[in-house]
């Protein structure tokens, strides 16, 4: 395949693509590893993956417009490893189904090709997503017709950040469940505190240590103590310390405020219940939503 | 009737059963006389042997029991065993006799001796022992209180109740029967302060609802001598909202008062109680407190003229109350409000405007209620006495201060305390029977598009 395309189009991916792409193969791999089968692999106009693990297929759908082109959405395809087929029928019925619901849309299919590589490699900061486009080459004199890797944009709709937002939060993570946002940047600050925390310990320790004379003197460790030291505190003067100490306070205060909130709505569901249990004339007739 | 018929029949015979029976009964009666005696003297020595470890103080306390009855017939001829225990090694078995002791009828000369010895009973006891009989205790510290009212010194019974509480109380959260007796006391003898400190507990666990209510309306009454309204309203608030299944007296006292309170403390009256409060006491404490609530009333209209016609006109029923202090301070507390209103209108006013709008007499009376408020922190002024000038001011707190976030903090950690209660409260009240009853009734009605199976009943 050609190093860069030279056709001057230009293309635009939303996430949904690559959500809808990455489930499916987590899917048929997690499905795979129940029903232990030979692993599959053959190319089609969709993804395309490592050998060994299994290969899934599908089909883009978008707009052309001129020089753009937007791939919005894409479906799976029933792929028949005995025939080296796809299911024609099942793609039939896909597509007008899709065609129902987005009108505009149609298969961005021959010059078009999406590439995505299921193993993570952490060191690579880019998606793992490539996108190759058929070109007309001329090699060995023969006109061919081959995939050019070409470069693209990812563009997304409002609420297409909102669910990939949310899927990418969903997977597990080894401590605790932090499912938000606020409780995972709290959770690593604390963290950070913790271990900061141990390692003055350490230190404090050790320099009592070298005090009551258990440990010999070492002056070079002692330099850098002290120069530590001395490069605290990083500002001090009154402005700053009013600033602070007024977002502390405010900080503090919406804490107070929150705890206020929520000690309020325990005592309210609680008042109720007890009215339900022990009032006599308590009325009645009233939808309450206790659980 | 057959036998009545069979009775005067015979008669002599009836006769010679009837001399019989007494005669035996007397000689019983010398009998256990006697016994008495000698099991008392038995006891005291089984009181001095096992006062020692727990485990002979609860045996103790078994036999303490089944003696109860002829420490009760032998009462008047307790004293010298009493002399023979020490209150201090032998609480347990001392409290027995005491109660027995103290519970005949009681002379004034015999008062002032019985009082002394109950107060060094007090002092010296020992609180793991008496805990284990705590209905005697406290009727021990009741005849106390009634004995102390008795010679006309309530500040004698005060200490020593104190003292009795911290004994008796198994947590500084926990409420006894003594606590208001205590407050009693306080109020008799005009020692305020005392109560005060008790009033700054929380409470969290209550014996009697009784004691609940007792205690909070005497607490507020105390607040209220030491002029600390708002701890005052906190307390009659609670006697107000309590859960009660009937009316009751003290209620109805503590709501005269809590109109007047909040009137005094934040100018008005809120026209309905709160959702918590019981239904019985929202449907009835309005119209046994007719005047009360006419009173708040004429207050919100804002003419001191009008207001001061309607006391008038009313004095009786307010005196009858002993609530005629209490309104004459809400009358003059209108002054106050009026200022206030003042400051929501306007930057700077003369003394001579303020003393019109308010109503007062003269500017000096204007300057004065304006220094008082100031000095309250009821209101931010600055007076100018050269042109007699008050300017009104912003609240110039900050909030950036240390002592500040120190405030704050303390208020989280106390919230997170109660926030803790009352998820437990709330999980308990969740598995409380009754309330799963009649949730379940109501939610068995209203659930039409649930089509899984609500049990009708929860059979428990």
């Amino acid at each position: 395949m050609a190093s860069s395309s030279s056709s001057g189009l230009t293309f635009k991916l939303h996430p949904l693509v690559i959500v809808n792409i990455s489930d499916h193969y987590t899917r048929v791999k997690s499905q795979m590893n129940s029903h232990p089968l030979t692993s599959t692999s053959t190319t089609v106009n969709g993804v395309e993956h490592q050998q060994q693990a299994p290969r899934v297929y599908g089909c883009v759908i978008g707009i052309q417009s001129g020089r753009t082109v937007e791939i919005f959405n894409s479906f799976e395809l029933l792929y028949d490893p005995s025939t080296n087929s796809l299911d024609r029928t099942f793609l039939e019925k896909k597509q007008e189904l899709y065609k129902k619901v987005f009108p505009h849309f149609y298969i961005l299919g021959c010059p078009l090709y999406v590439l995505l590589n299921p193993t993570i490699n952490p060191a690579q900061k880019d998606l793992p997503v490539t996108i190759y486009e058929s070109e007309l080459h001329i090699i060995d004199g023969i006109p061919q017709l081959i995939f050019v890797r070409s470069s693209y944009t990812i563009e997304t709709v409002e609420a297409e950040r909102i669910s990939v937002d949310h899927v990418a939060h969903l997977k597990p993570s080894d401590g605790g469940s932090a499912a938000t946002q606020l409780a995972a940047h709290l959770t690593s600050i604390h963290s950070a505190i913790k271990m900061l925390n141990s390692r003055i310990r350490v230190l404090h320790h050790y320099l009592v240590g070298m005090q009551k004379g258990d440990i010999p003197c070492e002056n070079s460790l002692l330099r850098q103590v002290s120069s530590l030291l001395r490069r605290l505190p990083a500002i001090e003067s009154e402005k700053f310390q009013d600033d602070f100490l007024m977002e502390y306070n405010d900080t503090l205060l919406i804490s107070y405020l929150a705890m206020f909130t929520n000690c309020s709505s325990t005592m309210n569901e609680l008042v109720d219940k007890f009215n339900t249990a022990y009032d006599r004339h308590s009325r009645r007739g009233g939808r309450t939503a206790f659980i | 009737m057959r036998s009545l018929n069979e009775f005067n029949c015979n008669n002599w015979k009836s006769k010679f059963y009837f001399i019989f029976l007494l005669r035996s009964l007397s000689r019983y009666d010398q009998k256990t006389q006697l016994r008495g005696v000698n099991s008392m003297e038995g006891l005291v020595t089984q009181i001095q042997g096992l006062s020692g470890t727990d485990s002979d103080v609860l045996s103790l306390q078994n036999l303490l029991k089944q003696a109860d009855d002829s420490l009760h017939a032998e009462s008047t001829r307790l004293l010298p065993f009493l002399d023979q225990l020490d209150p201090a090694k032998h609480s347990l078995g001392y409290l027995y006799f005491l109660e027995a002791f103290t519970a005949g009828p009681v002379t004034n000369e015999h008062a002032s001796s019985s009082v002394l010895m109950i107060a060094r009973f007090i002092s010296s006891c020992v609180a793991e022992q008496i805990r284990l009989a705590p209905d005697k205790f406290i009727s021990v510290c009741k005849r106390f209180k009634d004995q102390v009212l008795l010679l006309e010194e309530p500040l004698r019974g005060v200490a020593p109740m104190l003292t009795a509480i911290r004994k008796l109380q198994s947590s500084s959260e926990h409420l006894t029967a003594l606590h208001p007796e205590f407050l009693l006391l306080c109020l008799l003898s005009k020692c305020y302060k005392t109560g005060l400190s008790i009033l700054e507990e929380d409470i969290f666990e209550v014996d009697q609802p009784r004691d609940l209510f007792l205690f909070c309306y005497y607490g507020g009454m105390i607040s209220i001598g030491h002029k600390r309204f708002r701890k005052a309203l906190e307390l009659l608030h609670n006697v107000v909202t309590a859960p009660m299944p009937t009316i009751n007296a003290i209620a109805v006292e503590a709501f005269k008062k809590y109109i007047l309170v909040s009137l005094i403390h934040n100018g008005q009256f809120p026209t309905n109680l709160p959702k918590y409060a019981s239904s019985v006491a929202q449907r009835n404490l309005k119209n046994l407190c007719q005047p009360y609530i006419e009173l708040a009333n004429s207050y919100s209209n804002g003419k001191i003229a009008d207001l001061e016609t309607y006391v008038e006109a009313n004095k009786d029923k307010f005196e009858s109350d002993n609530n005629l202090g209490l309104v004459k301070q809400a009358v003059s507390s209108m002054y106050k409000r009026n200022i206030q209103r003042l400051t929501q209108t306007y930057l700077t006013l003369s003394l001579q405007d303020i003393a019109n709008r308010v109503q007062l007499n003269s500017p000096k009376e204007a300057e004065m209620h304006v220094l008082q408020m100031i000095k309250d922190g009821e209101i931010y002024a600055t007076i100018n006495q050269k042109d007699g000038m008050v300017r009104f001011l912003e609240d110039p707190e900050q909030y950036k201060t240390c002592e500040m976030i120190e405030r704050i903090d303390s208020s989280i950690q106390r919230l997170m305390t109660v926030s803790k209660k009352l998820n437990v409260m709330d999980e308990l009240m969740s598995c409380d029977p009754l309330y799963l009853a009649k949730a379940g009734r109501e939610r068995q009605r209203f659930d039409f598009d649930d089509f899984d199976n609500v049990p009708q009943r929860y059979n428990i």
